[in-house]
């Protein structure tokens, strides 16, 4: 009875628990990153609590050793690489499916969804939320970078949950179903909008300028002005280098003011 | 000027304490967008009890840093670093030090700590290195008797990432604060407060918008900038702001 129960066969689905589990590994995804294969650790570890499940022995050991590859996605993308990848392993050690179909489906994979969430989450989303929470601080809406993680989280939330268990659902079709989320478009819309945010918090800014009546005239030209010319500058040339932007602008401004109070000591004594 | 020992002391310990957690959301684990400086300054000040200041200065910070984005192998600025180091030495002048215009204090803060970001960068690259020894130690384990053992591994990522997350943010800050105590005189005179006021009124935003300006991918996107910034200058003059 004893030995029977030590070599009964392991079971060829795993089960809900199991796909949770996955889930909560994956927020771990990206903590052993290293440039030689990326997120390898990070993708194995996820797919561990169902490879264990379905392999022992030296099977368990080959399993892991295929999910070591070289994998680099999105994070939060993944989830749904690591759903399918779990529904393949299933069919794997259920006889029906050859270990090359995993590998080949990964390796097709990762690319398109890193696009895609690179795209909506890092570019989009994220300045999106950020902007308009930006300037809900301006009007001392203290509630507002709440907003932004309640706002980013829960899109984030759903794309990783969606991932796991529709990925486990319907394995290589998941990527048609993602595509049904029009990412890109709603990306597209995202940097419209952003657009929005930025002219507002631009005049809100030249508006508390003004009123903060510093001792430098009227106070809104000034802004404008630089606002303007770095606008031209940066979308002349994109990407420009912050640091050096900053240091410039902020030396130029300090040696203009203290240059100016020297010839004309107009700031008070 | 006398500092509290115990009080700088338990104040350092909290920021540690979120600069190592903050960091492994930008990066290790989870990644709830917590590190972002413009929920991670005001989660600081709440914590060291300045949380509306926290606030305005996390907006601020976050601007400049608003087209920092990690993409693959690609490791941006770390503005979970310098924003909590800025914020840190913030409100560790405000609490200890004597009193300067916030104003002044917020441009000195940024101009010491933004450089942070570029050593938050160089820790990342190291950690990313000093993580391939585990992708080969997951390697020998996954050949040994129990190839399961390799989920410990992220594990010590995860503690590699606290430690250097939490040692740049403590030290920007602590320096920082230094820094701050020892310029007490100059940032205090006339001159050289309006002109940091400017800064912090004119050249920081300025540049913080411009570098979110140029990460739009929409021309469509600046135009609607351009739009939104004459109509909502024309409401806010024409007494809309009530």
């Amino acid at each position: 009875m004893t030995t029977a129960t030590a070599t009964a066969t392991p079971p060829t689905r795993v089960g809900r628990l199991v796909l949770v589990l996955v889930l909560w590994k994956s927020f771990f995804f990206l903590a052993a990153a290293n440039y030689q294969r990326m997120q390898n650790v990070g993708f194995a570890t996820c797919m561990l609590p169902a490879l264990r499940r379905l392999y022992r022995g030296a099977e368990l050991r080959a399993a892991v050793e295929r999910h070591l590859e070289f994998f680099n996605s999105h994070p939060y993308m993944a989830c749904a690489v690591l759903g399918a990848a779990v529904r393949m392993e299933e069919d794997i050690a259920a006889g029906t499916a050859s270990p090359e179909r995993v590998r080949a489906f990964k390796r097709t994979m990762m690319g398109p969804l890193a696009a895609l969430g690179d795209g909506f989450f890092w570019t989009s989303l994220k300045p999106f939320g950020a902007a308009w929470a930006i300037y809900g601080v301006l009007y001392d809406q203290l509630w507002a970078p709440v907003a932004f993680l309640v706002l980013y989280n829960a899109l984030h939330l759903g794309v990783r949950i969606f991932g796991i268990f529709r990925g486990y659902r319907v394995a290589e079709q998941v990527f048609i179903d993602l595509n049904r989320m029009r990412l890109t478009r709603l990306s597209d819309w995202a940097h419209i909008v952003t657009g929005a945010a930025l002219g507002l918090i631009a005049a809100r800014q030249a508006e508390l300028a003004r009123m903060g009546g510093l001792a430098l005239g009227d106070g809104l030209e000034p802004f404008l002005l630089g606002t303007l010319i770095m606008i031209s500058l940066l979308c002349l040339k994109r990407q420009l280098p912050m640091l050096a932007l900053l240091y410039v602008f902020a030396g130029g401004c300090i040696l203009f003011v203290v240059g100016l109070q020297a010839i004309f000591p107009i700031l008070g004594s | 000027m006398t500092v509290d020992a115990v009080t700088l002391g338990l104040d350092l310990a909290v920021i540690a304490l979120i600069g190592g957690g903050l960091s492994l959301d930008r990066r290790g684990a989870f990644q709830f967008m917590i590190s972002q400086p413009l929920v991670a300054v005001p989660l600081l000040g709440l914590c060291l009890g300045l949380p509306v200041e926290g606030m305005k200065l996390g907006a601020l910070v976050q601007l400049l840093w608003m087209a920092s984005s990690l993409f693959g192998a690609n490791v941006p600025h770390n503005e979970t670093v310098a924003g909590l180091a800025i914020g840190g030495m913030y409100f560790l002048a405000v609490r200890h030090g004597e009193p300067i215009a916030p104003g002044v204090l917020g441009a000195a803060s940024i101009l010491l700590g933004a450089p942070l970001c570029l050593l938050g960068r160089w820790a990342e690259i190291q950690s990313d290195r000093a993580n391939m020894l585990l992708a080969r130690r997951a390697d020998t384990t996954v050949r040994g008797e129990h190839p399961e053992h390799i989920a410990r591994l992220p594990a010590l990522g995860l503690v590699r990432t606290f430690l250097l997350g939490s040692g740049l943010v403590t030290g920007g800050a602590f320096a920082g604060f230094g820094l701050l105590l020892a310029l007490h005189t100059p940032l205090t005179t006339v001159t050289l407060g309006a002109a940091l006021q400017a800064v912090m009124v004119y050249v920081v935003p300025a540049v913080g918008l411009g570098v979110a300006l140029s990460h739009l991918r929409r021309r469509r996107g600046l135009v609607l900038a351009g739009v939104s910034f004459v109509a909502a200058l024309i409401f806010l003059h024409t007494g809309g702001a009530g």
